[in-house]
């Protein structure tokens, strides 16, 4: 009489029942794979071409000529806004409050977050409310007409 | 308010149940006191299977089953990046950049396939075995109303990539139907959203494969299992014939259903190999005005229709479709028509009839894949 023959049917169904469990664990181990890969999120796409400039979208030289001129726009999928100060310099920030991530908009002498009441001056800190850091500065140029960001931190 | 009283533990139960120190023990009493699902249990765990040369047949429900399921999953996954307003970009998105997206995208492809053949093998087992007589004729009638959801289930995603090869393919189906006297226009146009194919039938085939048929299906599914658990499988009459200490069968749960767990792992295997080696292409995209591209083709499921049409060129036309109109009322017919157990001359008929279409099914569908 073989081994295979003396088991007895429990012990027989139990060793299926562990080889199914092992093959079936295995199975959902290899698909969960391509399945969590697939559902990973993707890197967005940098903004800044090679040249580490992006083109100001919505906002003309023209709507930010004169001292105290503002306007919200934007460069690749993110905000921005761009003003001139009193002084005549043309600044640029990224839009995106430090405290909850709203857009923030330029107000002639400050910036405001109009979801949860932040100010930030005109340097892009943050001096009342709950933003917890300043702004994001850019760098800004006008060439042929059409306005570049820069990224400032290298 | 008065509350409501708990349910006795059943003494039958109390000598089945571990005892009441373990927590299996308490949990299951738990829920018998809240729940009388005793019989419930008791029930499912006496349900057997006939075990006979022809019970590997037995076996297909299931696989179809494994199949649908894949295209739950893969189908949601494939939604996650999916836009019907701009379907061929996205579904090249899917193909170039998601990763594992043209696998994801391509067993999809697959599976439906493999589920429609399976879904096939299963009308015509069941068929042949005369499952469909006495009493389970309504388990007859949703499993054909399954097969036709399941139809319309392709023929709605084959559009979706809204590429030329599916944008053709829909336009000369949706044409066919809008031929079809009296109600054809009507349900053409709303098929369409209109007289032509455009991105408002894209939505509306969109809406149907993955909200309307998906609802109808599982509704449909859940109560063709129902109807089986309660009933069991049917006893194929060489079976009913044999006398009682000679009929074996085996217990649903779980050595079934144990069974079956290896068929679905090998099943998965050769699922991912087609869809490895053979990624579903994605043409290039649909565009209204140009020339439709050479050989097209409905998908293999409908060559068979397709073939035969083809025999009745022009006016005859509805003599074809009236012979195929014939069709799925035969199949809802035959339950009320073939009741003898064991078969008679009607029970033999049918058999004949049924051998004679999976001929003609099975010519019809090479020669129109071969011209």
């Amino acid at each position: 009489m073989s081994e295979e023959q003396s088991r007895s049917p429990s012990k027989r169904r139990f060793l299926g029942f562990l080889g199914l469990g092992a093959l079936g664990t295995f199975w959902l181990g290899f698909t969960s794979v391509p399945v969590f890969r697939f559902l990973s999120p993707q890197a967005p796409p940098d903004p800044f071409d090679e040249q580490g400039r992006a083109v100001v979208l919505d906002i003309s030289p023209a709507e930010v000529r004169n001292p105290g001129m503002g306007k919200n726009g934007g460069y690749g999928n993110r905000g921005l806004i761009v003003f001139r100060t009193a002084e005549g310099e043309l600044k640029a920030f990224d839009s995106k409050c430090t405290h909850a991530g709203c857009n923030v908009a330029f107000e002639g002498d400050q910036i405001h977050c109009h979801c949860h009441g932040g100010i930030y001056d005109l340097e892009g800190q943050n001096v009342s409310g709950p933003p917890p850091r300043p702004l994001t500065e850019l760098g800004v140029i006008e060439e042929d007409g059409v306005l570049y960001v820069y990224r400032l931190d290298g | 308010m008065e509350t409501m009283t708990e349910y006795p533990i059943p003494p039958e139960a109390e000598g089945q149940l571990p005892s009441e120190e373990t927590v299996t023990g308490k949990a299951s009493r738990w829920l018998l006191h809240r729940y009388p699902l005793w019989s419930t249990f008791r029930h499912l765990a006496d349900k057997t299977v006939p075990k006979h040369r022809g019970s590997a047949w037995y076996n297909i429900g299931g696989i179809v089953l494994f199949f649908f399921t894949i295209q739950i999953i893969t189908g949601i996954l494939l939604m996650i990046y999916y836009r019907p307003a701009e379907p061929w970009m996205s579904v090249q998105r899917i193909v170039m950049e998601v990763p594992f997206g043209s696998l994801i995208r391509s067993l999809h492809h697959w599976s439906a396939n493999l589920m429609i053949l399976a879904l096939f093998i299963h009308l015509f087992s069941t068929f042949f075995m005369k499952a469909y007589r006495r009493p389970r004729e309504f388990t007859w009638l949703t499993g054909t109303a399954l097969f036709a959801v399941t139809l319309v289930f392709g023929f709605s995603g084959y559009l979706l990539p809204w590429d030329d090869l599916a944008f053709f393919a829909t336009r000369v189906g949706i044409t066919e139907a809008d031929k079809v006297p009296l109600v054809g226009t009507f349900l053409a146009n709303l098929a369409r959203g209109g007289p032509e194919v455009t991105l408002d039938t894209l939505g509306r085939f969109y809406a149907l494969h993955v909200m309307v048929l998906p609802v109808v299906s599982l509704t449909l599914i859940g109560v063709h299992l129902l109807f089986i658990q309660i009933q069991g499988v049917s006893e194929p009459d060489s079976f009913a014939a044999l006398p009682p200490e000679e009929k074996k069968h085996e217990k649903f749960f779980s050595e079934f259903m144990f069974g079956e767990i290896p068929i679905w792992l090998a099943l998965s295997v050769f699922l991912v190999a087609l869809a490895a080696i053979w990624p579903r292409p994605l043409a290039p995209e649909a565009n209204p005005a140009a020339a439709a591209p050479p050989g097209i083709k409905p998908e293999w499921y409908y060559l068979s229709q397709f073939q035969w049409l083809k025999l009745f060129p022009g006016r005859i036309e509805m003599v074809g479709m009236a012979i195929l109109g014939v069709i799925p009322l035969g199949i809802v017919a035959v339950p009320f028509y073939d009741r003898a157990i064991p078969s008679d001359d009607r029970g033999r008929l049918v058999t004949k009839l049924g051998l004679f279409g999976l001929l003609a099914l099975l010519i019809l569908t090479i020669w129109g894949a071969l011209s």
